[in-house]
């Protein structure tokens, strides 16, 4: 529910709370006003009507048709007015009237006149059925205005607070940009805005500060990296014994694993940085077709028979050296852990990529091997981070990675989108088995 | 052909010097962005190699001398910093390759050897690049053996091209797989293809009766082997 929504709903509350009360308020005042009028105005004719009688004149009969009562009565009350309301049924009229009798006492000439005069005033009741059929065109009339108004009316107040939203929105640490926010005279929203300021900025510096780390710390590794590698690659050039040319090839071999570590944990690095944002979309089929490509010789080698299905036109939004990378790990993977004569079966429809292959049964539960330097196997020729970056790109581009083993077959599924079952028609199966020292151009 | 090497690490530098030198190039060394500069003002260069982050500043700035002083060396950059903005950055601003730290000298020289190719022939001949009777067109990734077509694939075909191109050199497996495969191959099996792969090659070579120029040397790799000297 929208802020505005519930401050209109708030007003309204209150003032469906408050008319009625002040109603009742009202209703009272009103009513007493009006019999306080009418008792000065019935308490002038009976002041008049003393005077006559004051006067010897023949006093008043009636008062607009209403007989004024005079008597003589014996002493004089303490109250010298007596005034009584009440409602009755009027069977001449045949309706409920309010009358309202005024008995006013006079001492002239020595006796006590007591003076009656009556009158019929609005009842309670009338005055009270007005006031309720105003009272629902008074909060109909209410609660529309507030409900316009504040919706008019927060459009302008709320602007700093839309804007703020909209720019932290479209904040991404990737651009390096600081936010401008808006400037308000609203308290609420300077503060919101102070915060907002202050954390983006915060997070900017460590952003900046941890990715400056990471590439100083690549930077300090790759050179002395280089410097080592070039020396070996310098050394073999000289004149050298044949034992010797193998510690070099060992030494090769491990400046090589070295840095492919630094390469991959750099790379997840940055896709835990969220560095390979993109809005581009790449023809997945075709990296894949590529990938499968540039393993031709492999799984040639290794005298694989491929299974493939795959579909054309896949877009997804990915970026395409992330794409690459996805594609051919989780494919020397399938080669790697393969058997001699084993099989691969790839599939790829708009909404995922299935690769199945033969191969030895894992040793560790098949999700474990998503963690970084994880192996089925330890003496197996990989640096162990080939599965934790398919699950960092698959994170990144919110794709679902799992790997089970079942029927022999280890299957890494790769959902590019929550998959709709029923959608993908099955095409025919197109099988081929790469023949041993056939070049494949 | 005359090389700039802007590297602030001595090693290495050393490393490229004496790499290229061995190669017949003449490499001059620079250590700071002001030297780099007052060099590139009172000589010219084939190819400048250019590291990026420098005591003195950012070699991207070198870049954009060069792009204002309108020298028209090629610019090979060389880098550990390999985020992706900053190679894209380094070939807006003008220079024709990127290298990222760690590499093989021998991918160096093909880069270099590329960027020679592109930037200073500008005539049909220059994409092919010829050794007594094997000659190769980088455009079309043809490979002719006395004019007869080799039926060779690209892999196949880059590999000849880098074995050509580091003449005489002794080039790792390691080094060959870099370069066939790329950085990114979480593949340490790769060595196993190299292996391969010159067998391919070498039996290709001699089904159309090409000489076997390619030497296996024992527990490091191969070596092109050519009796004349390269100039």
């Amino acid at each position: 529910m929208k802020l505005i929504d519930k401050l209109t709903l708030w007003i309204v509350g209150v003032v469906f709370l408050v008319t009625p009360l002040s109603m009742v308020i009202s209703y009272r005042s009103i009513k007493d006003n009006v019999r306080q009028a009418e008792i000065a105005r019935l308490k002038d004719v009976n002041d008049k009507v003393a005077m006559q009688i004051k006067a010897g004149q023949p006093p008043h009969q009636y008062m607009l048709d209403r007989p004024i009562e005079i008597k003589v009565v014996k002493s004089m009350p303490a109250q010298t007015t007596h005034t009584s309301n009440y409602n009755f049924y009027n069977t001449e009229l045949k309706r409920e009237e309010c009358k309202l009798d005024v008995i006013s006492y006079y001492s002239i000439n020595n006796k006590v006149y007591s003076i009656y005069t009556y009158n019929y005033v609005t009842r309670g009741a009338d005055i009270l059925h007005g006031m309720i059929q105003a009272l629902f065109w008074k909060m109909l009339l209410i609660s529309i205005l507030v409900a316009i108004s504040a919706r008019i009316i927060s459009r302008y107040l709320l602007l700093p607070f839309a804007n703020a939203l909209k720019i932290i929105q479209n904040f991404s640490l990737r651009q390096k940009e600081k936010i401008e926010l808006t400037k308000t005279n609203t308290e609420e929203f300077k503060q919101l805005n102070f915060f907002l300021k202050k954390m983006t900025d915060i997070a900017l510096e460590d952003y900046g500060r941890v990715k400056e780390f990471s590439e100083n710390a690549s930077h300090e590794v790759q050179t002395p990296l280089a410097v080592i590698r070039t020396k070996l690659e310098l050394l073999t050039e000289t004149d050298i014994r044949e034992n010797q040319a193998v510690l070099i090839d060992d030494m090769h071999n491990a400046v090589e694993k070295l840095v492919k570590i630094n390469r991959s944990l750099l790379l997840l690095t940055k896709l835990d940085n969220y560095e390979f944002e993109t809005n581009e979309s790449v023809k997945f089929c075709t990296i894949t077709r590529e990938a499968l490509h540039s393993f031709e010789n492999w799984i040639q080698m290794k005298n694989l028979s491929i299974t493939q299905k795959i579909d054309k036109e896949v877009h997804l939004n990915i970026h395409p050296v992330l794409a690459e990378i996805l594609v051919t790990n989780l494919v020397s993977n399938a080669i790697r852990y393969n058997l001699e004569d084993g099989q691969i079966d790839i599939k790829l429809t708009k909404n995922a990529l299935t690769i199945k292959n033969t191969g030895l049964a894992p040793e560790i539960e098949p999700e474990l091997l998503f963690r970084r330097f994880k192996k089925s196997n330890q003496s197996a020729d990989s640096i162990g981070l080939g599965l934790s970056i398919v699950r960092q790109i698959c994170n990144v581009n919110k794709f679902k990675v799992c790997y089970t083993y079942a029927d022999n077959l280890h299957i890494l599924k790769v959902k590019f989108t929550d998959e709709q079952p029923g959608i993908n028609k099955p095409e025919p199966a197109n099988v081929f088995k790469f023949e041993e020292n056939v070049a494949l151009a | 052909m005359k090389v700039l090497a802007l590297e602030d690490n001595k090693e290495l530098a050393k490393s490229i010097h004496d790499f290229l030198s061995m190669a017949g190039y003449v490499c001059e060394m620079a250590e700071t962005i002001a030297e780099a500069k007052e060099k590139l003002l009172s000589f010219s260069y084939d190819c400048i190699l250019l590291d990026i982050m420098l005591p003195d500043g950012n070699g991207l700035d070198v870049l954009r001398f060069i792009k204002a002083e309108k020298i028209s060396s090629g610019v090979l950059i060389i880098s550990a910093k390999e985020a992706l903005d900053d190679k894209i950055e380094g070939l807006e601003e003008g220079a024709d390759d990127y290298l990222t730290k760690p590499f093989h000298l021998s991918e160096l020289h093909a880069r270099i050897r590329a960027i020679y190719r592109r930037k200073s022939l500008d005539g049909n001949n220059d994409k092919l690049v010829t050794f007594n009777e094997i000659s190769l067109n980088t455009d079309t990734f043809e490979a002719f053996i006395n004019n007869n077509l080799l039926d060779i694939t690209r892999k196949e075909f880059d590999l000849l091209m880098y074995f050509m191109v580091n003449k005489n050199r002794v080039l790792s497996r390691q080094a060959i797989a870099a370069h066939l495969w790329g950085d990114y191959t979480d593949n340490l099996a790769n060595l196993d293809f190299v292996y391969q792969h010159v067998k391919n090659l070498r039996k290709k070579i001699s089904l159309v009766n090409g000489t076997d120029y390619i030497d296996t040397v024992y527990g490091l790799g191969y070596r092109f082997k050519s009796n004349t000297p390269e100039a």
